[in-house]
């Protein structure tokens, strides 16, 4: 009954936000992505649910198809650079895989697929976020920093040092909307896996703690993927004869 | 045999025209001899490839035909890094590592594990020593590059590739400058390519002089 009512409302918050965008011109857009987004989410609901009668490892082949996806998605933001998929996609999957299991070793959650599945998405989907600001950070610092860049080659610096700066900044910079979300976590917004223990009548005490668990993780995995990924993405920006790239769009 | 040497070098380059990247042909089939201590300046009109040239002698860009000779051997023989420490370069715009002047200088020694003294360094490049732990970002656009001059020094390369190193500076920091690289390429009988589009600035630092034109290299006399 619950979840009709929910859809129900889902429904009807969808028809008057496209209704009202309308007078922006973006009706179309609204009632297009509120239906994806409502049609997504019912499939992922279904898979979930047959992942719940299937043995483990479908779990994980769930989570490495979203990996691949997710990586795809950091290497079109690269301008698709030679390398840079298989780069990004083992980044993201490794370091999700990483964060992922303390939370069944250690006991939190149990081995099942109704926590492999939404822990493991909610890792990588951020995983991801990251290293695609990390790596079109560092593609910019490095064509906005080219004389800096060169200036180093010419001393004999291998590429690594010589983009050194440029990779720093580029980590940096993605990591600043997980810092700042770190530091109002809980002041400015209840984050998502919090509100959703609350609303199934879960303990604050243990929602909170979970919460900061995940969130910490989150953190982790993406601040390594991006580290990765943009640590083995340095030979795409440079020839073997270690000459930055003049094609760099 | 010569210290350094290009037969047939031919490079085009794609230039951004109206939205669209157009190959241009720079270089063609261009020939150059230089002697181990010589110094030779080369002029031509912007755009003309001088810049390029450069590049390719320590292989920041690579040739499309041709070969070049470093003591008899093809550079691309030479592991690139080392290369470039045999072959050194002060571009145009100085450009400054972040840190103090004394991590700019550090920065190649430290690199390929050389033994030149800083002191000494700075004394020679006009560098003085109260500056050494200044921020080096901070400096004027002269006394950065010095700092860029002093840091190609620094790894005592054979030749050193001057592309246009005084034309962002006013006149009296570009005599200054001019002063300094022609007397350390006495004082070390060091090889150097000067590139300048100044014909006043060629006679000036003497040598030999030639001129880039239609991608190839000729005699320039007055």
């Amino acid at each position: 009954m619950i979840e009709i009512l929910a859809l129900a409302l889902t429904i009807i918050l969808v028809i008057i936000s496209a209704a009202y965008a309308q007078k922006f011109g973006i009706g179309k857009e609204i009632s297009l992505a509120g239906t994806r987004a409502l049609v997504q989410i019912m499939i992922l609901a279904s898979i979930i649910l047959i992942l719940f009668e299937k043995p483990l490892f479908w779990s994980f082949l769930v989570l490495i198809a979203m990996a691949a996806i997710a990586g795809n998605t950091t290497y079109s933001r690269s301008g698709k650079l030679d390398r840079v998929l298989s780069v990004s996609i083992i980044s993201i999957a490794a370091a999700s895989l990483l964060l992922l299991i303390p939370f069944f070793l250690m006991g939190i959650f149990p081995l099942e697929a109704r926590y492999i599945v939404p822990t493991g998405s909610i890792l990588i989907g951020n995983a991801m976020n990251v290293s695609s600001l990390a790596i079109d950070r560092y593609k910019g610092e490095i064509k906005n920093r080219r004389s800096e860049v060169e200036a180093y080659l010419a001393l004999g610096a291998k590429p690594e040092l010589a983009a050194a700066a440029c990779l720093r900044q580029g980590i940096l910079s993605a990591l600043i909307p997980s810092i700042d979300n770190m530091k109002n976590l809980g002041i400015v917004w209840i984050p998502g896996v919090m509100t959703g223990m609350l609303l199934g009548g879960a303990d604050p005490m243990e929602a909170a703690s979970i919460q900061i668990a995940i969130f910490t993780s989150i953190f982790a995995a993406g601040m390594i993927a991006s580290s990765l990924m943009l640590h083995y993405s340095t030979d795409s920006f440079f020839t073997k004869a270690a000459q930055l790239r003049e094609d760099l769009e | 045999m010569n210290h350094l040497e290009l037969k047939k070098v031919s490079k085009a380059v794609f230039r951004k025209v109206n939205d669209t990247r157009a190959r241009t042909q720079i270089l063609s089939s261009l020939d150059l001899q230089v002697n181990k201590g010589e110094l030779v300046t080369i002029m031509g009109a912007s755009g003309s490839g001088k810049s390029t040239l450069l590049r390719l002698i320590n292989r920041l860009s690579e040739t499309d035909s041709g070969i070049i000779l470093l003591n008899g051997n093809d550079i691309k023989s030479h592991v690139p890094m080392e290369l470039r420490r045999k072959i050194g370069m002060v571009f145009q715009i100085p450009v400054v590592f972040k840190g103090s002047v004394r991590d700019n200088l550090v920065f190649g020694i430290k690199l390929w594990e050389g033994n030149t003294g800083i002191e000494a360094l700075s004394r020679d490049t006009g560098i003085p020593e109260e500056l050494l732990d200044a921020d080096a970002s901070q400096l004027s656009i002269g006394e950065k590059q010095r700092v860029c001059i002093a840091r190609a020094l620094a790894i005592q390369p054979e030749i050193l590739l001057l592309d246009e190193p005084t034309s962002s500076l006013d006149a009296l920091a570009a005599e200054k400058v001019e002063k300094l690289l022609l007397g350390l390429q006495k004082e070390r009988d060091m090889t150097i390519l000067w590139v300048t589009h100044e014909k006043e600035q060629a006679a000036r630092i003497g040598g030999r002089r030639l001129i880039l034109r239609d991608g190839r290299l000729e005699d320039y006399h007055d």
